[in-house]
């Protein structure tokens, strides 16, 4: 195996690969934190560029810009409390307090510094476990994916901020939100619009949440500090701060891992998981939602956890989690390259090829983000006033960019007025957008069980997997009680 | 006056002639109603790259999903007839106008510039399944009423039509003898029968072809007109003598706007038959498992008895009410 990676190691390391995967980060980064634009989009754009490439740089290039889109989002979030991607969402809890505070540098680093890790964590991880992480994924049947969802769903309890009882409405408004659209037999629900027909989509849903009632409150209470700048002030993440983030640090890489390569979870849910099990566990978790950096570090390594290792079903079994590895699915197939069990038997030298791609990627990944870096903080120095704007066109223009939808803009201004009420009510927005991301997995997953067991709700505790994800789920449930009762009677 | 109208009727026919060897003026765009990685857009990438060679303007591929391919046909359907704006055509834009008493976009409200290619199906098990054949896989079905469970992307999906067309050719109830599990993509749709969550399905020969070439799946028969060249033990669902299930077969096709001009129409019979013989075109279809057939069906004919088949089969199963 050594011979075999040294030669693939001499096959990769050119100058070619090098300038591709940069320009693929750096690409990726800067499209992931324009809010409204996605890192979908941008593999979806990179696709037909690589017909004309050799396979492995094409990989390496759609690679590159998922990582670096997957990081860029977190830009955005922590700068403009407009999470660049839906991954991102849990960023901003503690991001966007710790820009106000001045600290958008330090709240920068710690997310670079835990999207790296979690990014070479998963790619170690594709490289030595994909085997049995990829035979694990597949004993995930409906009923283990119900649990799962329904613990990550617990992690509502954590981002509910002051009030659990308007996070749980919150969350219910946004399960209830997930059902429009046709639903997984063929009849649709609260099709008041033919377009509605198509359900909501993510983008539209996540910027409209977070970035237009940003907007609204500058238009409605026109407050001082709409005018001044943001000092850059504290930039450093301490030792001190990193070790005691270490922890969630580490954790959140393999919930990361994990739910990366099962296919169809992505890393949203692994953000939501990983940030509410650091609130949960953490020291600090009184401070989490205020401007905490163990939050950031949470949420982050979690997300980028999952770019390596959702490559494990694609590459071991061939079969896509997501419409990025979809995409990724029909670049190796326009290059004669099929991805499943015969890959690692016929095309070896291309998987090491790809393997110490990657590996590489995450290093160029820190390089990319450090250099960004001075150029973003400066964008937290643009005053509030003139930066709405700014960012409410960007959403417009790139919602409507993803699909050529006019219904998508309209869905991303209604969402928009419905921030800014739940704003006004004091209704948490994380909960509503978690719920709303997690709900048509829950669904889906209950009603396939439902169908296989013909009825029998028995089978969604009818494995061992099952019986963890519920104990979890339960166990929160109970410390999430106790802390609310100790809170009432204190 | 006289002279001034035939002129001016003159002038109108020129610059129309004009127009029509014009064609294409200005950058076509190919919508492809799934959405990005999937089996209809790489059939729409490898059309524009075919075809692109033959055209003087470029053709880029647009992807419009949601409503199971009806987005995109509508606004294809919707769109200027100026042939600047095209569809890539699946099964599904015969088959769900086929399957609804009012559909977005009926199955013939485009004109049909010619057929692409067949995508055979395969009706497979896991590699620890009992089920040696469709016969014994019948016969199992029928010994236990409703307990083994069929992957497939819908009830009135395409794929779900293979199975449901198999059970009423075997003399079964085909929507209660075996029981239908939703998924949602090619890739769900494998590892649900990868994982054992489900007992078989008979989904596009794409998906499935890396697991059957790797031994982790069984095939049991195919949908296509002829036995696959990958499979050549397999037998097709027709030599099975399966009526209704022989003719079930996914496929894709170029269609435009109504109404398009007689040269946009012209330039694509063209274009279209360059393209059937063009090493590109040819190799990408082979990558994917899928048929070349430019050329060989009458589209308008085609499309309407596609329709017809489906339409029948909605009223014998009780889909439209």
């Amino acid at each position: 195996m050594l011979n075999d990676l040294l030669t693939a190691f001499q096959a990769v390391a050119t100058v070619e690969n090098f300038l591709i995967m940069a320009a693929g980060i750096w690409g990726g980064v800067i499209i992931g934190a324009i809010p409204g634009m996605t890192g979908t989009m941008a593999v979806t754009l990179a696709l037909p560029f690589t017909f004309y490439m050799e396979p492995i740089p094409s990989i390496l290039l759609l690679v590159a810009l998922y990582k670096g889109s997957t990081y860029g989002g977190s830009v955005s979030a922590i700068l403009i409390k407009t999470p660049g991607t839906a991954s991102a969402a849990c960023t901003t809890l503690d991001g966007y307090p710790l820009a106000r505070q001045g600290k958008a540098g330090k709240a920068l680093n710690m997310a670079l510094y835990s999207s790296c890790t979690g990014d070479f964590i998963s790619n170690i991880s594709l490289i030595f476990i994909a085997a049995p992480l990829a035979m694990l994924a597949l004993r995930i049947g409906p009923p283990e994916y119900f649990m799962l969802m329904v613990f990550a769903l617990t992690t509502v309890a954590g981002v509910s901020g002051r009030s659990l009882l308007l996070g749980l409405v919150a969350a219910c408004l946004g399960l209830l939100l997930a059902t429009v659209g046709e639903d997984m037999y063929g009849s649709f629900r609260f099709d008041m619009t033919v377009e509605m027909r198509d359900g909501l989509s993510v983008a539209p849903v996540l910027i409209g949440l977070f970035a237009i009632p940003e907007l609204l409150k500058l238009v409605v209470f026109r407050h001082a500090g709409a005018k001044t700048a943001l000092e850059l002030g504290d930039n450093r993440v301490t030792r001190a701060e990193l070790r005691r983030s270490l922890k969630s640090l580490f954790k959140g890489s393999l919930i990361g891992v994990v739910m990366g390569a099962i296919p169809g979870i992505g890393p949203s849910a692994a953000a939501f998981s990983s940030y509410g099990e650091a609130q949960r566990t953490s020291k600090n978790h009184a401070n989490f939602g205020k401007g905490e950096i163990e939050g950031i570090a949470a949420s982050e390594s979690a997300n980028n956890g999952c770019c390596g290792s959702t490559m494990i079903p694609l590459l071991a079994l061939g079969i896509p989690g997501d419409v990025i590895t979809g995409v990724m699915l029909g670049a190796f197939m326009i290059h004669g390259l099929t991805p499943g069990p015969m890959l690692f038997e016929e095309n070896l030298n291309e998987v090491y090829m790809l393997f110490i791609g990657m590996l590489f990627s995450s290093i160029m990944l820190f390089g990319a983000g450090k250099a960004t870096m001075r150029f973003f903080t400066h964008i937290s120095r643009i005053p509030p006033g003139l930066m709405a704007p700014i960012v409410l066109i960007l959403c417009l223009f790139g919602i409507f960019a993803i699909a050529n939808s006019m219904y998508d803009v309209i869905v991303l201004l209604a969402m928009g007025v419905f921030g800014f009420l739940m704003f006004l009510f004091a209704i948490p927005a994380a909960p509503f957008l978690i719920a709303f991301i997690l709900g048509p997995m829950l669904e889906e997953n209950l009603r396939r069980a439902l169908a296989i067991s013909r009825g029998d709700p028995s089978i969604l505790v009818s494995s061992p997997i099952t019986w963890l994800f519920a104990a979890l789920a339960v166990f929160v449930v109970a410390v999430t009680i106790r802390r609310q009762l100790k809170k009432a009677s204190a | 006056m006289k002279r001034a109208l035939s002129l001016a009727a003159a002038t109108l026919l020129v610059t129309c002639a004009a127009q029509a060897q014009d064609y294409p003026s200005e950058s076509i765009t190919l919508v492809v109603p799934y959405g990005p990685g999937g089996a209809s857009d790489l059939a729409g990438r490898a059309l524009t790259e075919a075809a692109g060679n033959f055209l003087d303007e470029p053709m880029t591929v647009a992807n419009t999903p949601g409503s199971g391919g009806m987005t995109g046909a509508r606004k294809v359907s919707t769109a200027d007839p100026d042939g600047h704006t095209l569809l890539l055509a699946r099964v599904g834009m015969a088959l769900l106008p086929a399957v609804t008493n009012d559909p977005s976009v009926d199955w013939d409200e485009y004109t049909f510039l010619g057929s692409l290619e067949a995508t055979p199906m395969i009706l497979a098990v896991a590699e620890d399944s009992p089920y040696e054949s469709a016969e014994e896989l019948l016969e199992g079905i029928e010994n236990n009423p409703g307990e083994l469970s069929y992957a497939a992307s819908g009830a009135t999906a395409i794929d779900g039509f293979t199975v449901q067309t198999l059970l009423s050719d075997a003399g079964m109830d085909p929507l209660s003898a075996a029981t239908l599990v939703p998924y949602k993509g090619g890739g769900a749709l494998a590892s649900a029968l990868l994982g054992g969550h489900v007992d078989f399905l008979a989904i596009s020969a794409a998906s499935l072809m890396p697991h059957i070439e790797s031994g982790d799946m069984r095939p049991l028969m195919v949908y296509s007109p002829e036995r696959m060249e990958a499979l050549p033990e397999v037998p097709t669902a027709e030599e099975q003598g399966y009526e209704l299930a022989g003719q079930v077969i996914g496929w894709s096709a170029l269609y435009g706007p109504p109404d398009l001009p007689e040269a946009v129409v012209d330039t694509w019979d063209e274009v279209l038959d360059q393209v059937a013989d063009s090493e590109t075109w040819l190799s990408r279809a082979e990558d994917r498992g899928s048929i070349s057939t430019i050329g060989d069906v009458d589209m308008t004919t085609y499309a309407e008895e596609q329709y017809n088949f489906y339409r029948e089969l909605a009223e014998k199963f009780g889909y439209l009410q």
